[in-house]
């Protein structure tokens, strides 16, 4: 069944899809979302229930393969160190991300010109500076201005509170001299926008019952519909149809009840983030197209960067009150952002400070690793664990490497026949030096911090939440796939606005950056529209 | 479901002599405290958790509370549970020596189950509550200990783009 024509067709409401819907939603243009999964209903969210923790690792785990819920597609990650986290549903990622909120710094733009490795973004930070303030006051970020870590910038609500076991990392942090910061985040810590203030449940990474955490459903998606957007939800796309003319006509999909549709529409915008925006692509071939869609320079899918993520854990002798409040946001150090060769590698990584765990993910984190006996002892272990433990995520840049692909299953598929994605990923060496060293430093800190047991240990499997690189943008159409404005070279009505079409991967949590790209690209289609195919 | 009184009365899901190592492998994970402070595993009902939350573990549960058979019935000549508890004690550790997989999702069960449970948390002195909709305090800390940081100044990289800020 034909739908009527669309102006504009986004594919994907997670972060950069709602983004885009709500700027675009001001040309008056008639514009279409479809999303694989459904609305969130917060009442549902864990922690509305006593049974809060162990669900993040059943319906709220955060690998597809794990809660293979009727919206998820299966991954074959088995070739790559690093498993793929996603959510679908209304929201995307955001759904189950921890709101720390850190903007990639002016060298991330820049890494050719001033390392000598991968390659320069087309756009810089100063370009992006005007969306990166939009995505402030429209998601709603909390953090404490002057951070001399960045360019002046003033987030406007209050930072999440530091707690107990804040300062006590920043006195680690001060013993050494190192470069400590309350950190962005995307909560509100007061009512903002219609929204409640964050109450401090704890477990931000299974979604957000008071609506506080600034998921795309709660955020851009409110304001998109108001203003005439329209969004299907459980329409999951198979494929992106070309005319003759080699234009993007617009999609096959399946609807709620797996009855194949046809959506056609006038411009095309993918947004299904770095794993399903290429699984789309080569999903979609065709004569004109025969290796996948907007794939003449045989980069889709190729230079997939994750983040090689590492975890350092102090136990300390004090209580902490360490497992209250936003789970992942609190303070962040960059004291080993910026390249310094001497350290053995180039860029760098960031520091993040992560609370305790509630008492069963303490009990079942300290059994697997030994710390818990069974026996006499495990109530004294316990009580020297539970509120007494501080976590430090170490977020490593991942340059890209044309190795580290996302490709199609030979044998997989989803639920509606659809090949599913293939990852292939190895960690460089330069990435295995720069995790060894956040380690190192890691535990240096919790030493500092007054830790008495410390368990370093990267790269962490579960941990691909930040998905890069797969359809990156530059000027040559050789060795990119879109254009400085997230225009295909090869389709001219066709735009990815997502994670994809990052040069590099910063050395921070990508979503601000990935939004600010988003509504950079939706600004430039505005500017554009009397030309836009030109 | 069947209720609790259904399972154990009529052997439905455990046979007697599985329940009775069940119950005593419970005891080995998570025994009381000496003080009588903190219950044991076997006082927070953990099959009732398997069957509704993990009922797929059941299978290799039987299979392992039947190996523990087996092997005290090879080695001691006695049932499981009818060994004292250093016996017990020794040949669970015997055969997670041999294979560190045994009992391993069990006791994974057994803590989940065990820190959710009303005694245990008030025992540790937390609210057995959601924590939505009242949420936790938390203080929002000292931000003079930044003022070193604050002292050191600039440490971002001039990119040569044009970003305003002040010097390095």
């Amino acid at each position: 069944m034909t739908q009527a024509i669309a102006d504009v067709l986004i594919i994907g409401a997670g972060a950069s899809g709602a983004a885009v819907a709500w700027s675009l939603a001001d040309t008056r243009m008639r514009i279409v979302c479809l999303e694989q999964g459904g609305w969130m209903n917060p009442a549902d969210y864990p922690s509305t229930r006593r049974d809060w923790e162990p669900r993040q690792w059943t319906d709220y785990a955060i690998s597809p393969n794990v809660r293979r819920l009727p919206a998820d597609y299966p991954i074959n990650d088995t070739d790559s160190p690093i498993a793929i986290a996603n959510y679908n549903a209304v929201g995307g990622g955001t759904i189950l991300y921890s709101a720390h909120f850190p903007r990639f710094h002016p060298s991330d733009f820049r890494v050719r010109s001033l390392d000598g490795v991968a390659a320069d973004w087309p756009i810089s930070y100063a370009d992006l500076e005007p969306y990166f303030a939009h995505n402030d006051h429209h998601t709603g970020v909390a953090g404490l201005a002057g951070d001399p870590a960045y360019p002046p910038h003033e987030p406007p609500l209050p930072h999440v509170p530091l707690g107990l076991m804040g300062e006590t990392m920043g006195r680690g942090f001060n013993a050494l001299g190192w470069h400590w910061w309350p950190s962005d985040t995307a909560i509100a810590t007061r009512e903002h926008e219609g929204r409640d203030r964050c109450a401090n449940l704890g477990p931000c990474n299974t979604g957000c019952a008071k609506g506080a955490k600034s998921s795309a459903d709660v955020t851009y998606w409110p304001l998109a519909l108001r203003a005439g957007v329209e969004l299907r939800t459980h329409c999951r796309v198979r494929e992106i149809t070309v005319g003759a003319n080699g234009m993007a006509r617009g999609v096959i999909y399946y609807d709620e009840h797996g009855v194949e549709q046809r959506q056609d529409a006038e411009v095309v915008i993918v947004a299904c983030n770095g794993v399903g925006t290429p699984r789309l692509l080569l999903n979609s071939v065709s004569p004109l197209f025969p290796n996948g869609l907007a794939n003449r320079s045989g980069l889709v899918g190729r230079n997939l960067m994750l983040h090689p993520w590492g975890n350092v854990q102090g136990v300390f002798d004090a209580p902490l009150a360490s497992h209250y409040g936003p789970q992942g946001s609190c303070m962040l150090s960059q004291q080993f952002y910026e390249t310094d060769v001497s350290r053995g590698f180039v860029r760098g990584y960031n520091m993040q400070i992560v609370r305790g765990n509630g008492p069963i993910a303490t009990a079942r984190a300290a059994m697997w690793n030994g710390q818990l006996p069974w026996g006499e002892g495990h109530h004294a272990a316990f009580a020297k664990l539970y509120d007494r433990t501080i976590n430090l995520g170490i977020c490593c840049e991942d340059l890209p490497e044309a190795h580290n692909t996302v490709t199609l299953d030979p044998d997989l598929t989803d639920s509606n026949g659809i090949p599913a994605p293939k990852i292939t990923y190895r960690l460089s060496d330069n990435s295995r030096r720069m995790l060894e060293h956040g380690l190192a430093h890691g535990a240096e800190v919790m030493r500092a911090a007054g830790a008495t047991h410390i368990d370093a240990v990267g790269p962490i499997r579960m941990a691909g939440w930040h998905l890069l690189g797969t359809a990156r943008m530059g000027s040559d159409s050789e060795t990119s796939v879109v254009n400085e404005w997230g225009r295909s070279h090869d389709v001219r009505n066709l735009f990815i606005v997502d994670g994809s079409v990052f040069v590099t991967s910063g050395g921070v949590n990508p979503t601000t950056t990935l939004q600010a790209v988003a509504l950079y690209i939706a600004d430039r289609i505005k500017q554009n529209l009397a030309n836009l195919f030109d | 479901m069947p209720t609790r009184d259904h399972l154990i009365g009529t052997d439905a899901v455990l046979t007697t002599s599985q329940r009775r190592a069940f119950d005593c492998v419970l005891d080995l994970i998570v025994p009381p405290s000496p003080d009588g402070r903190m219950p044991g595993a076997t006082d927070v009902d953990v099959l009732h958790y398997l069957l509704e939350s993990e009922p797929a573990s059941m299978p290799t549960l039987r299979g392992e509370l039947n190996r523990l058979e087996t092997d005290a019935q090879l080695r001691f000549g006695a049932a499981f549970a009818d060994l004292d508890p250093h016996a017990r004690q020794r040949l669970v550790n015997s055969l997670r020596l041999d294979d560190p997989h045994f009992l391993r999702g069990l006791a994974l069960h057994t803590v989940t189950c065990y820190y959710q449970h009303d005694r245990v948390l008030a025992a540790l002195g937390i609210e057995p509550r959601a924590p939505y909709p009242l949420g936790y305090e938390v203080k929002s800390g000292d931000l003079s200990l930044l003022d070193p940081v604050r002292r050191r100044g600039r440490i971002w990289r001039d990119a040569g783009d044009g970003t305003a800020g002040p010097a390095a």
